[in-house]
C-alpha cells in the first residue's frame, strides 16, 4: 500500500512539472554563443556581413511581410534604431520566406529606416534556429548572442538591454 | 440558451451527485430502495445531458453568438454540417460530448441490470456516478461551454480550419470517445468487486462483453483517426507517433491483453489479481491520456491548448491510481488464487506471453511519450522522441506478437501434443517461408519488412486454417453442421477472424512504411512528370470562393505510360481567413495494392507554377480493410448468444473455473 | 523422387521436419538479404535519410522528410548543399543541433540522461520476461488441484453418453 502511494506521488510530481509550462517554448541554444556569420544582400543596397559589424551592438530581427505580429513590433524597432544608431548600435531586418517585391512594398509602406536584407533559401534563418517570425537576437560587440526574443519585442525592454550594454562598455 | 444549458448541466450534476450518494449509502447499508432510486437517476441524468447537448446544437445551428463557445468555434458562413460538428471541436464542447457518452453508458448499465443484479452493482453504480460527477464539475466550473459573452459579436470566429475540412470529423471523435469512456464500466465493476470483496471471480465474465464492445469502438476510433491523418492532413502518412495518438493506443493494447488473460480466469481460475489490475490499468491509461491531451503539458496536433483544467485532470488521475491500485494492494491476500500449470508450452503459457508482449509495447510507448517531459523535469534538457525511436523499439515487439498470434491457436490448454501442433503448423510455416522468399526476390532489402510479411502470412494462414478445419469438422456432422459449429465456437472463430484482420493490418503497415515512394516536383501548367509508372501532367488551377474559405484546386491528369488516361488528381489548397497558413487537402486515387496520393505544397505566379508532392503508398487500403475485419470480429465475439445461460444475471453463473462439459458449447 | 519422399516423410513421421525446413529457409533468406546489403544510395536518398532523422521545427510531429512546410523544404535544400560541400551526415546533424538544440533530432542524443531512452525498451522487455518466467515457474511447481473428485453416480447412463459425445466433438474441434 505504501508502495502504491509512493509510486503515485512520484508520477504525479513528475507530471505536475509540466503544468504551467508552455510545451511549445523551446530554449534557443545560441544564447551565449557566437552569432553565426552571414553575408546577405540588402533589398536596395550593398551586402551586409555580420562579422564586419564586430565592435557594434547588433539587433537582428527576423520578419516577413505576411507576418501580422511583425507589424506590431515595427514601430518599436524603428524607435530603437532612431534612438541608438549613433551609439554604435545597428538594427538589421532579415526577411524570411518572402518575395523581394512584397518585402519592398512593406518597407515602403511601413517606412522602415534601418537596413533590411534578403535571406534566400532561409540559410541564415536556419543557422539561427528560426521557428517562425518574428524572432529577435541581440548580438554584443564581441559577436556573442546575449538574448533571444520570440514574438514582438518590447521597446522598453530592448532599450534597457542596449543601455546596459552601452554603460558596461563605458565603465 | 446559455441559461438553459447552464441549468441543465447543474441539474445533471445534482442528479449524479444524488445517484453517487444514494448508491454508495445503499451499498454500504444494504438498502435496495436507495440503490433502485440511484439506478433510476441514471435515466434522469441521461435526459438532462441529452437536453444540454441538444441546447448546444441548437445554439450552434442558430448562430447564438452570445454563448462564448459558439462565438469561438462557429461562424455564420460555416456549412451547417460542420456547425453541428463544432459541438466537439474544442475543449468545452468536447467535454459536453464526453459527459453525454458517459451518461449513456451509465444508463445502459442501469438498463441492463434493471432486474437481476450482482451484489457489486450498487458499488459499481456509485463509482460510475463518481466519474460522471468529476466531468460534470468540469463543465460546471472551469470549462463551462455555456458561458456567455456580455457583448456578443456579430459573427463568430469559426471552427479551426482543419476541423471543418472533412466529413471524418463526424465519426472519428465520437467513436474514439465511445471507446475511451466505455472503459469506465469495467473499471467501475472491478472497483466494486474490490470494495465489496464479493464477486471476485464473477466480475470478469460480467464485464467481458462490455470490454469487448468498448474495444470494438476503440478499434474503429483509432482506424478512423489514421484514416483522417491520411486523407485530410496531406503528408502521405497515417500515424505520426504524436503523443496523443500514442496515449490513445495504450488502453487499446491493455484491453487487448485483458481480453486474452480473461480466458485464463474463465477457464482455469488463474490470474484474478492480474485481470483486475489490467482493467484498472486500462482505465488509468485512458485517464492519463485525457490529462495529457487537455492539460497542455505536451506539444501535439491534438492538444487543446487554452485550458486551465490541467491540475483538475491530474488530481483525478491521482485519485484513480490511488483508489484503483490501493484497493488492489488492500485486497491482495484475497485476490491471490492458487493456480497451477502443467506445461509452459500451452494455451496458458501463450496467454502469459501475449500479456508480456502487449504490456511491454504499452510500457515502451508510454515511457517514450512521457520521456521528453521527464527529462525536462529532471535536467531541463529538451529532447524529442519521434517516429524512428518508436518504430525501432516497438516494431520488434509487434513482430513477436504476430509470431505468437500465429502459433498460439495451435496450442491446447494444459499440455501440448507436440506432433499434433507441429502438424498443424506445417502449412502456415510453409506459407511464411514462401512469402519471405517472394518478398526478398521482389527486391525488398529491409529485413524487418521481409520478416514482417512472413509473420503476417503465418498469422493469416494459421487463422484461416483453424477456421476452415473447425467448419470442416462441423460439416462432417449433420446438415448445417458448419453453421452450428460456427455458432457453438463463436468466440473462438470470432477471435480467429480478428487475428486474420490483424494479419492484414500488419501487412498494410509494413508495406506502407517501408515500400513507399515519394517525390516533390514543381510543374508549370502543361508540364508533366513521370512517377510510379504514370505520367502526371499539371493542367489547371481553379479558384472557388466559398462563404467560409477560398479553395484553390489544381488538376493533375494521370496517364498510363501506354497512353490510356487513368484519371485525375485534384489536390487543393484551402485558404481560411482565420488561419495563418493555407491548409492543404490531398487527392488520392485508391487502389487495391497501392494508392497514388498527391498534395499541392505551394503555388507560384497565380498558379502558373505549382509544387506538388506525389506519393506511391502501397498497402494502405489493407489497413482500413483489416481494421474493419478486426472490429467486425470483435462484434461477432460480443454478440449475445440466443440462449441466455440463466434467466437472471446472465453470464455470472458461468465463470466458475473448469466449466462443466455441458457448457462447453457456450464458449 | 527425393523431394516427394522427403515431403511424405515430413507428412507422416516427422511433422516437425517441414516446420524446421520452413524455419531454416526463412532464416537463410534473411541472412542472404542481410549479407547482400543495400544498393548504393543516391544523393536524393541521402537527403531523405538525414531529413527523416530531423524534426521539422514548426510542425508538431513530422520529420523534415515528411513535412510539406516551406521551412522543411528549405532545410532539405540546406542538407543537399551541405552534402554537396562534403559534410558528413553527422556534421550536418550537428549543425542543426547547434542552431535548434537537441530537440531538432527525431531521436534523443545517445549521451547523458536522454540516452537512457535507448536502454529502456530492453529493460522493459527483460523485466516482463523475468516476471513471466517467475510466474510460470510458480505455477508449474504448484501442485495441481484435485482432479475430478470421486466419481459420484449422479449422472445417468444417457447423460454420461451425452457427456462423452460432447467431449469427443470438442476434441475434434479444438487441437490437442
Amino acid at each position: 500500500m505504501a508502495g502504491v502511494i509512493a509510486l503515485v506521488a512520484v508520477i504525479v510530481a513528475l507530471l505536475a512539472t509540466g503544468l504551467g509550462r508552455d510545451p511549445s517554448v523551446i530554449a534557443s541554444p545560441l544564447v551565449g554563443r557566437a552569432a553565426p556569420n552571414f553575408t546577405l544582400p540588402q533589398l536596395d543596397g550593398p551586402s551586409v556581413t555580420l562579422s564586419k559589424l564586430r565592435g557594434q551592438i547588433v539587433v537582428l530581427n527576423f520578419w516577413a511581410s505576411w507576418c501580422t505580429e511583425c507589424q506590431v513590433e515595427q514601430s518599436a524597432l524603428d524607435r530603437t534604431w532612431q534612438q541608438f544608431q549613433d551609439s554604435g548600435v545597428v538594427v538589421i531586418g532579415v526577411d524570411f520566406e518572402d518575395t523581394a517585391g512584397d518585402a519592398r512594398n512593406y518597407v515602403r509602406t511601413a517606412n522602415v529606416t534601418y537596413p533590411v536584407v534578403e535571406d534566400a533559401g532561409a540559410r541564415a534563418a536556419l543557422a539561427y534556429g528560426l521557428r517562425g517570425v518574428p524572432e529577435t537576437f541581440v548580438v554584443n560587440r564581441s559577436g556573442r548572442i546575449v538574448s533571444h526574443v520570440v514574438g514582438p519585442i518590447n521597446a522598453a525592454r530592448l532599450g534597457n538591454e542596449i543601455n546596459t550594454m552601452l554603460d558596461a562598455r563605458s565603465r | 440558451m446559455s441559461q438553459l444549458g447552464t441549468y441543465l448541466l447543474v441539474l445533471a450534476l445534482a442528479v449524479s451527485g444524488y445517484g453517487l450518494v444514494a448508491a454508495a449509502v445503499g451499498a454500504k447499508t444494504g438498502r435496495p430502495a436507495l440503490v433502485e432510486s440511484a439506478r433510476r437517476c441514471a435515466f434522469g441524468l441521461l435526459a438532462a445531458m441529452a437536453a444540454a447537448v441538444t441546447t448546444m446544437l441548437v445554439a450552434l445551428l442558430t448562430n447564438d453568438f452570445a454563448i462564448r463557445y459558439v462565438a469561438e468555434n462557429s461562424a455564420r458562413e460555416t456549412p451547417t454540417f460542420f456547425k453541428a460538428l463544432a459541438l466537439w471541436g474544442a475543449d468545452d464542447g468536447s467535454l459536453l460530448l464526453w459527459n453525454l457518452i458517459l451518461a449513456c453508458y451509465i444508463a445502459a448499465v442501469a438498463l441492463r441490470f434493471r432486474r437481476d443484479r450482482p451484489a457489486t452493482f450498487p458499488y459499481a453504480l456509485s463509482v460510475l456516478f463518481a466519474c460522471q460527477v468529476f466531468y460534470l464539475i468540469l463543465v460546471n466550473g472551469p470549462a463551462r461551454p455555456f458561458a456567455s459573452l456580455a457583448d456578443p459579436p456579430a459573427d463568430g470566429r469559426g471552427p479551426a480550419p482543419l476541423l471543418q475540412n472533412h466529413p471524418l470529423m463526424a465519426v472519428h471523435p465520437p467513436f474514439l470517445y465511445l471507446g475511451f469512456i466505455g472503459f469506465t464500466v469495467p473499471f467501475a465493476f472491478g472497483i466494486a468487486a474490490l470494495l465489496s470483496g464479493q464477486g471476485l471471480d464473477q466480475w470478469v465474465s460480467l464485464i467481458r462483453r462490455w470490454t469487448l464492445v468498448v474495444w470494438c469502438f476503440l478499434t474503429v476510433g483509432l482506424v478512423l483517426g489514421a484514416l483522417w491523418s491520411y486523407s485530410v492532413l496531406g503528408w502521405g502518412g497515417y500515424w505520426a507517433w504524436d503523443p496523443v495518438e500514442n496515449v490513445a493506443l495504450l488502453p487499446w493494447l491493455t484491453s487487448t491483453a485483458f481480453l486474452h488473460s480473461v480466458m485464463l480466469q474463465e477457464r482455469r481460475g488463474m490470474a484474478r489479481l492480474w485481470n483486475i489490475a489490467l482493467v484498472i490499468g486500462a482505465f488509468s491509461l485512458m485517464t492519463f491520456g485525457t490529462f495529457l491531451t487537455r492539460a497542455n503539458v505536451i506539444s501535439s496536433v491534438h492538444a487543446f491548448t487554452q485550458t486551465t483544467v490541467g491540475p483538475a485532470y491530474l488530481a483525478f488521475l491521482a485519485l484513480v491510481l490511488l483508489a484503483g491500485f490501493g484497493l488492489v494492494a488492500w485486497r491482495l491476500p484475497t485476490l491471490r488464487t492458487p493456480a497451477s500449470l502443467t506445461s509452459a508450452i500451452s494455451r496458458e503459457g501463450a496467454f502469459v506471453a501475449n500479456n508480456v508482449l502487449l504490456l511491454a509495447a504499452t510500457a515502451i510507448i508510454l515511457v517514450g511519450t512521457t520521456f521528453p517531459l521527464i527529462v525536462q523535469a529532471v535536467s531541463g534538457q529538451q529532447v524529442t522522441i519521434g517516429g524512428p525511436y518508436f518504430n525501432h523499439s516497438v516494431g520488434p515487439v509487434f513482430l513477436l506478437i504476430l509470431l505468437l498470434a500465429g502459433t498460439a491457436p495451435l496450442l491446447p490448454w494444459r499440455a501440448t501434443n507436440y506432433s499434433r501442433a507441429l502438424r498443424r503448423l506445417r502449412v502456415p510455416a510453409a506459407a511464411a517461408a514462401l512469402v519471405m522468399i517472394a518478398t526478398a526476390s521482389a527486391g525488398v532489402t529491409e529485413l524487418t519488412a521481409i520478416a514482417g510479411f512472413g509473420l503476417a502470412a503465418l498469422l493469416f494462414v494459421t487463422s484461416a486454417q483453424e477456421i476452415a478445419s473447425g467448419l470442416a469438422i462441423g460439416r462432417r456432422g449433420e446438415r448445417g453442421g458448419a453453421v452450428r459449429a460456427l455458432a457453438r465456437g463463436r468466440r473462438r472463430y470470432a477471435g480467429l477472424v480478428v487475428h486474420a484482420g490483424l494479419a492484414v493490418v500488419a501487412a498494410g503497415i509494413i508495406a506502407s512504411s517501408g515500400l513507399g515512394q515519394q517525390t516533390q516536383v514543381t510543374l508549370k501548367t502543361g508540364q508533366s512528370t513521370v512517377f510510379a509508372g504514370r505520367v502526371l501532367r499539371y493542367q489547371a488551377l481553379r479558384t472557388d470562393q466559398q462563404p467560409q474559405r477560398t479553395v484553390l484546386t489544381t488538376t493533375v491528369s494521370v496517364t498510363n505510360p501506354s497512353g490510356g488516361t487513368a484519371g485525375m488528381l485534384q489536390p487543393r489548397i484551402n485558404l481560411y481567413p482565420a488561419a495563418t497558413a493555407p491548409i492543404g487537402s490531398p487527392s488520392i486515387r485508391r487502389g487495391f495494392v497501392w494508392d497514388l496520393y498527391a498534395s499541392v505544397i505551394s503555388l507560384q505566379d497565380n498558379g502558373a507554377m505549382a509544387t506538388f508532392r506525389f506519393y506511391r503508398n502501397p498497402g494502405v487500403n489493407w489497413l482500413w480493410f483489416g481494421g474493419l475485419v478486426m472490429a467486425l470480429g470483435g462484434v461477432a465475439a460480443a454478440w449475445p448468444s440466443r440462449r441466455r445461460r440463466s434467466a437472471g444475471s446472465g453470464e455470472e453463473a458461468g465463470a466458475m473455473p473448469e466449466p462443466a462439459v455441458a457448457r462447453a458449447g457456450a464458449r | 523422387m527425393k523431394p516427394g519422399g522427403v515431403l511424405k516423410q515430413a507428412r507422416t513421421s516427422a511433422p516437425g521436419l517441414l516446420v524446421l525446413i520452413a524455419l531454416v529457409v526463412s532464416v537463410a533468406t534473411l541472412t542472404i538479404v542481410a549479407v547482400r546489403g543495400h544498393p548504393p544510395v543516391s544523393r536524393a536518398q541521402q537527403v531523405q535519410q538525414i531529413a527523416a532523422g530531423l524534426h521539422c521545427p514548426i510542425c508538431k510531429d513530422l520529420s523534415v522528410a515528411d513535412s510539406p512546410a516551406p521551412l522543411a523544404q528549405q532545410m532539405r535544400q540546406e542538407i543537399a548543399s551541405k552534402l554537396g560541400a562534403g559534410e558528413s551526415a553527422d556534421q550536418i546533424r550537428a549543425d542543426f543541433v547547434a542552431a535548434y538544440g537537441d530537440s531538432v533530432l527525431m531521436s534523443p542524443p545517445r549521451q547523458g540522461l536522454a540516452g537512457a531512452a535507448y536502454y529502456l525498451p530492453w529493460l522493459v522487455l527483460a523485466s516482463g520476461l523475468i516476471a513471466a518466467g517467475v510466474l510460470l515457474r510458480r505455477w508449474l511447481r504448484a501442485s495441481p488441484p484435485d482432479q475430478a473428485g470421486p466419481v459420484t453416480s449422479e449422472l445417468s447412463e444417457a447423460q454420461l453418453r451425452t457427456v462423452a459425445n460432447a467431449v469427443a466433438q470438442l476434441r475434434a474441434e479444438e487441437p490437442g
